[in-house]
């Protein structure tokens, strides 16, 4: 047997024991990390339910509360009723579900998101006991679902088939509405600058007003001083209107920036509409194209107006 | 195992369905700039629309497109004849008739000539509208194509215009007995056909197609054909003696004119009333 060199190797045993303890130690707390955030620390509280028809429940499903998870299911037994079911609720959660609640099979996104058991709250004033039979609430299968949807929809589409077709004998077209939505977006432009240019000749109107304001004061002034004050009051009231005067002339002003502004913020306003419009009319148009619709939105012959020889007759009866 | 999923493999591929290949922006932009410009005939902005079967047309141009050519171009022409650009209509088919060189479908010929033979006798050029609705009668096969109706109806106005009523009277009558499911055409034939009689004297005669031509109009809801009628009814009525219903007719049609806000027809109509 080959001796082992002194030195190099000297308490090799207690490196290993340490390097075992460590690794042992490691994982151990990686056990216990996910004992933790997997709940096995936690009093849990079963209840229960039997339902009939255990289609679609799983062991492990998570048992929602207002869409909070507040359990899983822990355990399924046939029972004389159909199947037992026994939620595993955390116990903190259980002083929130009341007496009177009720289990009910959902899915988290309507009909196509992962299955869970939602508790619906009763109206009790005291919390369940632990063990408690509950009531239990089946989904409803897709094709329930699809009829729900056809008797709800049906009307629905025949009201649209309807206005389609009162709105078209009317001939108002969405079109026409848009059109004439985008003529006055088309005035816009020409009214801001018939309003830029009332500004402009109110400030305009405003500075030769000032103008002569002071001209008439001094004039007044002088006239005042010629008299001696003879006619002060006359003076007074003068300057009264004339103060007036100039106040209408800054309110017009006002006015105008205000409506100049409000232009502005009326044409994003418009655009947004138009926008809005145009995009309910790719709506329409793919909707006329889906099954359902698409007999009712079949266009007459091959694009063609009418060739009618009524149009031969020019005099007086024009469109 | 291996040539079991082989073959599997090969029934999904030839299950597959191949990807829809997508359709050239020029021609999508073409079948949009034809949906806006029916939109906008539909809506009665005939401005608009004409705009748009110009821009069609003159994709379909680009595309070297001959039937979209040819459809753009007659609907252009129809639209500036009803917006009174009767110049800007003629010039619309002209993108057909004086194009020798477009492959245009013979279909499509003898709408653009039915369609210039309407223009012309609109503006009262009756030789004009006769020679065309000839061409167009030469080509619809014997009078067996579904436009044989309109045909015989633009040429029995010809003949009306051009004092010939006991000839109008007969191509009305064919105008009516080719017209088949198109209502309108019948109408229409009636119409002239009874002008024809009235020309002729035989006002009490006309009543009867006119009245048949009001009924037929009025299921087609046509509010310029049935004030139409009623004019034509209420002359009729008047030259065969029948003071009350030519005056019957007379304020039924004014309500019409009225209705459609046509002024001028509806002081024409007052000034008759007055009489």
């Amino acid at each position: 047997m080959t001796k082992l060199p002194p030195g190099r190797f000297a308490r090799l045993a207690l490196k290993v024991n340490a390097f075992l303890l460590i690794a042992f130690l490691l994982a151990a707390a990686f056990i216990g990390l996910v004992a933790y955030k997997q709940g096995w620390f936690l009093r849990q509280s079963p209840i229960h339910f039997i339902t009939p028809n255990a289609l679609g429940l799983n062991k492990g499903m998570p048992v929602k509360l207002h869409g909070f998870t507040v359990g899983s299911v822990s355990d399924m037994r046939l029972t004389d009723g159909g199947v037992d079911v026994t939620l595993l609720v955390i116990g903190d959660y259980m002083k929130r579900i009341p007496q009177g609640s009720h289990a009910r099979h959902a899915r988290e996104a309507g009909v196509i998101g992962a299955s869970v058991i939602d508790i619906i709250p009763g109206k009790g004033s005291l919390p369940l006991a632990e063990g408690a039979l509950i009531n239990f609430e089946p989904s409803r299968g897709i094709s329930e679902i699809v009829d729900d949807f056809r008797r709800q929809a049906v009307p629905a589409f025949n009201e649209i088939k309807a206005a389609m077709g009162n709105l078209s004998q009317a001939g108002q077209d969405i079109t026409q509405i848009l059109t004439g939505l985008r003529r006055e977006v088309d005035q816009l432009p020409a009214t801001h600058r018939a309003v830029r240019k009332l500004v402009e000749d109110a400030a305009t109107a405003t500075a030769d007003l000032s103008f002569q304001t002071t001209a008439t004061l001094d004039a007044v002034e002088r006239v005042a001083s010629t008299l001696d004050r003879t006619v002060p009051p006359l003076s007074e009231k003068l300057v009264a209107s004339m103060e007036s005067i100039d106040a209408a002339a800054g309110q017009l002003r006002k006015t105008g920036e205000e409506a100049q502004i409000t232009l502005k913020n009326a044409r994003p306003l418009l655009d947004q509409s138009e926008s809005a419009a145009r995009e309910a009319n790719d709506v329409l148009s793919a909707a006329k194209r889906v099954w359902p619709l698409s007999d009712s939105f079949k266009d007459a012959g091959d694009g063609m107006l009418p060739i009618d020889s009524f149009e031969a007759n020019g005099k007086g009866y024009a469109r | 195992m291996r040539v079991l999923a082989a073959i599997v493999l090969l029934m999904a591929t030839a299950c597959a369905t191949p990807k829809p290949p997508a359709e050239p922006l020029a021609k999508s932009r073409l079948a949009e700039a034809e949906g806006r410009a029916a939109a906008f005939a539909r809506s009665g902005d005939y401005a608009s629309a004409a705009r748009f079967y110009a821009e069609a047309l003159r994709m379909a141009t680009a595309l070297e497109n001959a039937d979209a050519v040819a459809a753009n171009a007659i609907n252009l022409s129809v639209v500036q004849q009803w917006l009174g650009h009767n110049d800007e209509a003629r010039r619309a088919l002209a993108a057909v008739l004086d194009d020798p060189r477009t492959p245009f479908s013979e279909r499509r010929k003898l709408q653009a000539e039915l369609r210039r033979a309407i223009l012309e006798l609109s503006v009262n050029n009756v030789g004009a509208a006769a020679i065309w609705a000839a061409q167009a009668e030469q080509r619809c096969a014997s009078l067996s194509c579904e436009y044989a109706s309109t045909i015989l109806n633009v040429r029995a106005q010809v003949e009306l215009e051009s004092a010939r009523a006991a000839e109008a009277e007969r191509l009305a009558g064919a105008a009516a007995e080719h017209a088949g499911p198109n209502a309108a055409e019948r109408a229409n034939a009636l119409r002239t056909m009874g002008r024809a009689r009235h020309a002729q004297g035989h006002s009490a005669a006309a009543i009867e197609p006119l009245q048949r031509a009001l009924a037929l109009d009025r299921e087609l809801g046509d509010p310029r054909k049935i004030l139409a009628d009623l004019s034509e009814l209420s002359r009729a009525a008047d030259a065969a003696g029948d003071a009350r219903a030519a005056l019957d007719y007379r304020e039924r049609s004014l309500a019409v004119s009225r209705a459609m806000s046509d002024g001028k027809s509806g002081s024409e109509m007052e000034a008759l009333l007055r009489r």
